[in-house]
């Protein structure tokens, strides 16, 4: 197998298919503009190289209401990759080695 | 879009790191009037070394309030569904009754397994040292119950119409092809903290989830079995919290010490093995139980595993020293010819099972031709055509007799030797004299390895003709399995079959 | 390698011949026959004869398969070895012991 960096290989997370979490969905395509979206039944799923961010800033905007980041857990079904950080502002995805 | 602009947010007394620092870490004490290793006697005997237990991450950094909170709104929103389909009688929208035989293995199979991780996982918010992984073990015990609960109620609408759901628990803890998933539990159970922690929170929970639910949600979706679907996708955010526990157990013990890491490495080695070995069910269910198919065995396997787990995963645990699991090589090798080999084990045996099996269809036959080229025409498909002909001329293949078991995996040995799908693979060890056979490679390995432990299997064969099931016909044997008349057996002709017929005779007649 | 444990780890094998009395249990390999997804596990006595074991074990089993000849010529094997089994010997004399597999191939001209 060859070695590749955290950079090269991709992350994910797969969302639950709603009305709330279409704005999940938009706010997160924003914060990571190099992300592949996957629409699957029930659920999106968007890949990136290296690192996803999820930001309550961006999420609210979208959402049009408060929201805070521990909401993320009722539109997560699945992911691959670390869950490296998970704070008041934001929630970042990526592989640590 | 915004209108006006946004209110500044009134700022929290404690952000979401200091709150849970304080409302879990920061509960915890170092006693001074015993002896620490008497109140955590279980974490010392595996052989692991932990130097600071306060270097456990846990990201999702929960309190009980917002786990709560959101734990209900959960549950809430799913009892919503499973009222709502029961009230619409969504049953009849399901593409065949045959699809629930996939569910009866479900909730007889696998349900019972969430209630015993639920009680593991009690048992590690005791016995582990750290609070971090104490309150986030107690999670993950508060979410397995409820999997089982929600298991339960979604799966009980189909009861009241359908054969095989009626006695999950007592079937599982005696009929044959359950003793699968359940000794592999009972072997996590009885293993240490540790161990467990390798073998379910992290090679279950995270290397072979997806191999494990999302062909059993996506058949849901399918096959229009909304409240299955539901189910999932609700538990699946759970999970998510589940993988990271998984996945921080391993990273913190390899952390810890180097000493650990081979400790892990075999116990990645077993514990691989043996779940892939229960994900055999999961192989027939894909490509032979679903009505309608979501993805081949193959490709599922391809994914979720080679994909995400060989490439992403153990690319990432590389930097410990860990290597992919001992054996993957010999599950690759199988992943064109598993399925088949399994469902036509089930297929013989169905006699005595709590689900019903039937020759694939034409056009089934065509999809297995298409989606398996290298393999299912080759070795598979002069056995169906074998048995159209033995039904033709009025017979029914079910075996007159009981199969020779694996020690260590339980399953039937229908598995065959690494690159010839035309032999049986036939692995022997002695141990105090006694011989013992498994079915591979990987299972003769985890029983060398621990033979003490796997002498003790109550393997099912063995057990009825020890008498211990309830006496020596098969009619003897599936009443104390707790089977009744119609759970088993061909499914053409069956009470859910001739049921389903008679439900939608009055239906519309469907267009070309 | 053995069990790590808190104290003494010594259990009885769940399968052990005593538990069988005079009998124990023998498996049959159909080799090369896909009808049987598996080899069969009989219980039989350690003095069965052969030909009691063939036509009262073997055979209802066998024939299950609408092509089994059970007059046709098949090779045994025992313990990797070629075996001849006879009539009325016993499957001890035979060698075979608890837990056996016994492989039979039927044999093309």
């Amino acid at each position: 197998m060859t070695a590749t960096t955290a950079a090269q290989r991709y992350v994910g997370v797969d969302i639950q298919e709603s009305e709330q979490n279409r704005a999940v969905v938009e706010a997160i395509e924003e914060t990571n503009p190099d992300c592949t979206v996957q629409h699957l039944p029930g659920l999106v799923r968007i890949k990136c190289l290296g690192r996803i961010v999820i930001t309550r800033d961006s999420v609210e905007e979208k959402l049009g209401r408060d929201w805070e980041t521990h909401e993320f857990q009722m539109a997560i079904v699945s992911y691959f990759g670390h869950i490296k950080d998970w704070d008041d502002d934001e929630i970042v995805i990526a592989w640590d080695h | 879009m915004t209108i006006a602009p946004k209110a500044p947010r009134a700022p929290k007394k404690l952000s979401m790191k200091q709150r849970y620092q304080v409302l879990t870490r920061d509960l915890d004490w170092e006693p001074s009037y015993v002896d620490p290793k008497e109140v955590f006697p279980h974490t010392d005997f595996e052989g692991i070394i932990i130097h600071d237990w306060a270097k456990w991450e846990d990201p999702f950094r929960l309190t009980v309030d917002a786990y709560c909170k959101y734990q209900a709104e959960k549950d809430k929103r799913l009892y919503a569904v499973l009222d709502g389909f029961a009230q619409g009688q969504g049953h009849l929208t399901l593409t065949d009754a045959a699809y629930l035989n996939s569910m009866k293995l479900f909730l007889q199979g696998v349900t019972p397994l969430e209630y015993q991780a639920h009680r593991n996982f009690a048992y590690l918010a005791r016995h582990l040292n750290g609070p971090g992984p104490r309150f986030a073990s107690l999670c993950q015990s508060i979410d397995e119950l409820r999997h089982t609960q929600t298991e339960i109620h979604t799966l009980s609408n189909y009861n009241k119409y359908y054969s095989g759901f009626h006695n999950y628990q007592q079937m599982h803890d005696r009929v044959w092809y359950l003793s699968v998933p359940k000794s592999f539990f009972d072997d996590a159970l009885s293993a240490g903290p540790f161990e467990f922690l390798i073998a379910i929170g992290f090679s279950f929970e995270y290397l072979l989830t997806n191999l494990l639910f999302v062909p059993f949600m996506s058949g849901a979706s399918f096959n229009g079995d909304l409240p299955t679907m539901t189910f999932g996708f609700s538990a699946q955010s759970d999970e998510s919290r589940h993988m990271t526990l998984g996945l921080e157990a391993i990273k913190f013990l390899l952390e810890q010490d180097e000493a650990n890491v081979p400790i892990v490495q075999a116990w990645i080695d077993k514990w691989f093995w043996r779940g892939y070995r229960v994900t055999a069910l999961i192989a027939q269910m894909l490509d032979y139980m679903l009505p309608r198919k979501v993805m081949s065995w193959k490709e599922a396997f391809e994914l979720y595993f080679e994909e995400q787990m060989l490439k992403g995963l153990f690319a990432d645990l590389a930097f410990y020293g860990i290597k992919p699991p001992r054996h993957v090589d010999d599950a690759i090798a199988e992943k064109e010819i598993l399925s088949h080999q399994v469902y036509w084990t089930l297929y013989q045996f169905s006699h005595a099972a709590a689900f019903t099996t039937s020759v694939p269809t034409e056009d089934h036959m065509k999809w297995l031709s298409e989606t398996y080229p290298e393999t299912f025409d080759k070795h598979y498909k002069a056995m169906w055509d074998k048995e159209q002909e033995n039904i033709a001329n009025g017979g029914r293949h079910f075996v007159r007799g009981l199969p020779q078991l694996c020690q260590v995996c339980q399953v039937p040995m229908l598995f065959t030797e690494p690159g010839d799908p035309t032999t049986i693979c036939q692995r022997e060890s002695e141990f105090k004299g006694e011989k013992f056979q498994t079915c591979s490679n990987g299972c003769q390995w985890i029983f060398e390895r621990e033979p003490e432990k796997y002498v003790q299997a109550w393997l099912p064969v063995h057990q009825i003709y020890q008498g211990n099931c309830g006496g020596p016909t098969v009619p003897d044997v599936l009443e104390w399995y707790g089977i009744q008349d119609g759970d088993n057996g061909e499914h053409l002709g069956s009470v859910d079959d001739r049921n389903w017929q008679d439900w939608h005779a009055g239906s519309a007649p469907e267009g070309d | 390698m053995a069990v790590k444990s808190i104290g003494t780890y010594d259990f009885p094998s769940k399968s052990r011949q005593e538990l069988y009395g005079d009998d124990q249990l023998v498996h049959v390999w159909f080799q090369g026959n896909p009808w049987f997804c598996a080899a069969a596990c009989y219980r039989a006595p350690k003095a069965m004869l052969w030909s009691d074991f063939w036509s009262q074990m073997v055979v209802p089993w066998a024939e299950e398969d609408p092509d089994f000849d059970p007059a046709g010529a098949y090779a045994w094997t025992l313990h990797g070895k070629p075996l001849t089994p006879k009539d009325d010997v016993t499957l001890e004399d035979l060698g075979v012991e608890h837990k056996d597999v016994i492989g039979m191939r039927a044999v093309t001209a």
